[in-house]
């Protein structure tokens, strides 16, 4: 009974095959692929962005449902979602929830990468692509707090989008078209709510797809910065390699168990985040005529808002804060240093991130306070101390005095 | 190097635990209980006996209410609307805009969400905060000076104890809670469940890692 099973299935797969590629694909990608064996901690947030992007689509695909993108309509039709739907709360808190939990993640996957030097080559491309995919995170983030419609969504996009307008000559007009209005209106939250539930998701999609396609083509780097594609053995298998599955399957469903708790206590138990998920403002209507006291984009946006502020000219400040994320963009290039993990680096790397980590955060906080004369000085001197991250990098890791790295994993 | 990995992630967390601070006044403490359905009920009859008159709740049915608290669809609206509206009415003011433009020169702000927007708190201090002026003979708000709102607990104030006016206030802000986010205890109730179920999924996989993970030499 059970040989005439495995026969029919085996026969499904064989048709299957010779018309798909399914078991090489698995294969490569899956059964066959090899990790380094000594994945720690950090290693973790790659599927968990992966699992928060999954919610983040299953439930915006529920939230569509109910939701009306229209000025008119839109902020009452969250309160019918929270109030009439069936789970609707559940869901708009899942999705609310997955946003922040969806940045604390990615932030803490390139964390990783600076830790242990993932962006060097030969993985720029994975590191590019990745960084592709966090601006595609925040346009898509950005987009997604206006549809509620309230306070914060409409102010703050009032803020971001006249940055644009401090651009020299284009400015005004490309403010007006990005609006499809002289001000914020319904032609902005419909063009927002199109961006936000097709376009958007479709290209962090396929940015996902490639990101992990460039990562499998030159393999996994790990916590040692050591290549385990150079020691192989009889059967021309990385020694230090472990097939994907089943040892990072289970390994990950662990950690994503525990990525669950925290999020389902922070999804039944304060879903607004002390206010940092969802903003109190945000509970009154949008309204044209009415500014608050004090704007605040989410956290996180926060550190590059800070950035922002921290220019006396707006111009300029739009520039910086620009250069604030494109500068991540170059890390490959300025990072000179041929070992790749901090485990191996000298003191002068270990300074330099730990200082840039402080600034970012500093930053994060600051972004979120009422500007104050103390606070913008302070705000400069973080701003400061982020980008010399950058300058300095490429001039001490040029010759830095590195600790010699290991033939193997540890 | 492990020291330096919590020490990051440390510094990292620490803006969720810092709020977003803005200059405030100080707030009395509501200290409701939104799980007491007593105090709800008695809240929703105080807010139709005190706010209805000018403030809507318009996010609100009654007979969401009704289901809510545990009165029967003919109970709530007797007791809320005076047998006026119906059970599948949104609990509407009977104050038309108009008259609050001409009256008292403003819109009168919708309450669903009052609670999620200033806080319980905030409602609670509010609905205490008037203070008599005797030099122009009226009450004014301590949170929000030169208000329209008339202070609707004076008599209150004035003929019961300290105990049944603070009671008063509390039930308002407690139903007004509930109002903000009729599903909050549900999710209160649900919660826990799900992370007792999370709890079991965290043990049993990581028992499957370490059993695969046997094979795996260090």
């Amino acid at each position: 009974m059970a040989s005439t099973q495995d026969k029919k299935t085996n026969s499904l797969l064989a048709w299957l095959d010779a018309r798909y590629p399914l078991v090489s694909t698995w294969n490569e990608h899956v059964a066959e692929y090899y990790a380094p064996k000594n994945f720690n901690f950090w290693y973790f947030f790659g599927s968990l962005a992966l699992l928060v992007l999954v919610n983040q689509f299953v439930t915006g695909i529920w939230l569509t449902m109910s939701y009306k993108p229209s000025a008119a309509e839109a902020f009452s039709s969250v309160e019918y979602i929270m109030r009439d739907v069936e789970w609707g709360w559940l869901i708009r808190y899942m999705h609310s929830t997955g946003a922040s939990a969806f940045f604390i993640v990615v932030y803490l996957h390139m964390t990783r990468a600076l830790l242990y030097g993932s962006y060097k080559e030969p993985r720029e491309l994975v590191w590019l692509l990745g960084m592709l995919i966090f601006v595609v995170l925040m346009a898509e983030a950005f987009m997604g707090y206006m549809l509620p419609w309230g306070q914060m969504s409409y102010w703050g996009a009032q803020v971001i989008i006249s940055l644009f307008g401090a651009i020299p000559v284009v400015g005004p007009d490309l403010a007006t078209w990005i609006r499809g209005d002289f001000i914020i209106s319904d032609a902005t939250l419909n063009r927002f709510f199109a961006l936000h539930v097709i376009a958007l998701p479709l290209v962090l999609l396929i940015l996902v797809f490639m990101h992990i396609v460039a990562l499998h083509k030159v393999g996994s780097n790990n916590p040692d910065g050591v290549e385990i594609k150079k020691l192989k053995n009889a059967q021309g298998l990385p020694k230090d390699g472990i097939p994907f599955h089943p040892y990072y399957t289970v390994k990950d469903s662990f950690g994503a168990a525990v990525f669950m708790l925290f999020f389902a206590f922070v999804v039944f138990y304060m879903p607004t985040g002390g206010g940092f998920f969802i903003e109190p403002p945000n509970f009154e209507p949008a309204n044209p005529l009415k500014t608050p006291d004090h704007i605040a984009p989410v956290w996180y946006f926060t550190p590059f808002y800070a950035v922002l502020r921290a220019i006396p000219d707006k111009f300029l400040g739009v520039m910086a804060m620009g250069a604030a994320i494109a500068v991540l963009f170059a890390m490959p290039w300025l990072d000179r240093c041929k070992v790749r993990s901090i485990r191996y680096r000298g003191l002068s790397y270990k300074v330099l991130l730990t200082v840039f980590i402080i600034s970012f955060v500093v930053l994060g906080w600051l972004g979120t306070q009422p500007s104050t004369p103390e606070l913008t000085k302070l705000a400069r001197i973080f701003t400061a101390t982020y980008f010399l991250f950058f300058i300095i990098l490429p001039f001490t890791s040029a010759n830095e005095k590195t600790k010699p790295v290991p033939e193997r994993v540890r | 190097m492990k020291v330096l990995q919590w020490l990051t992630i440390c510094v990292l967390l620490v803006p969720l635990s810092l709020r977003a601070a803005g200059p405030s006044l100080p707030l009395e403490s509501a200290n409701n209980d939104l799980q007491d359905l007593d105090s709800l009920k008695r809240g929703a009859e105080l807010f139709a006996d005190k706010c209805l008159a000018c403030h809507s709740i318009k996010y609100m049915r009654y007979n969401r209410i009704a289901a809510d608290l545990g009165w029967s669809n003919e109970e709530v609206v007797e007791v809320m609307s005076y047998g006026q509206d119906r059970a599948v009415d949104d609990v509407m003011t009977r104050m038309p805009e108009g008259v609050a433009m001409n009256v008292f020169g403003t819109k009168m702000p919708d309450l669903s969400l009052m609670a999620r927007l200033k806080g319980t708190d905030y409602i609670y201090s509010f609905l205490r905060g008037y203070e008599y002026d005797p030099e122009t003979e009226s009450w004014d708000n301590r949170l929000l000076k030169g208000t329209v709102m008339p202070h609707v607990l004076e008599s209150m104030e004035r003929h019961s104890t300290e105990e049944s006016y603070a009671q008063a206030a509390r039930d308002i802000s407690n139903f007004l809670e509930y109002a903000g986010e009729p599903a909050k205890l549900q999710r209160w109730d649900l919660g826990w469940k799900v992370m007792l179920f999370l709890l079991l999924l965290i043990i049993v996989t990581y028992l499957l890692k370490k059993e695969y993970w046997r094979d795996i030499k260090h």
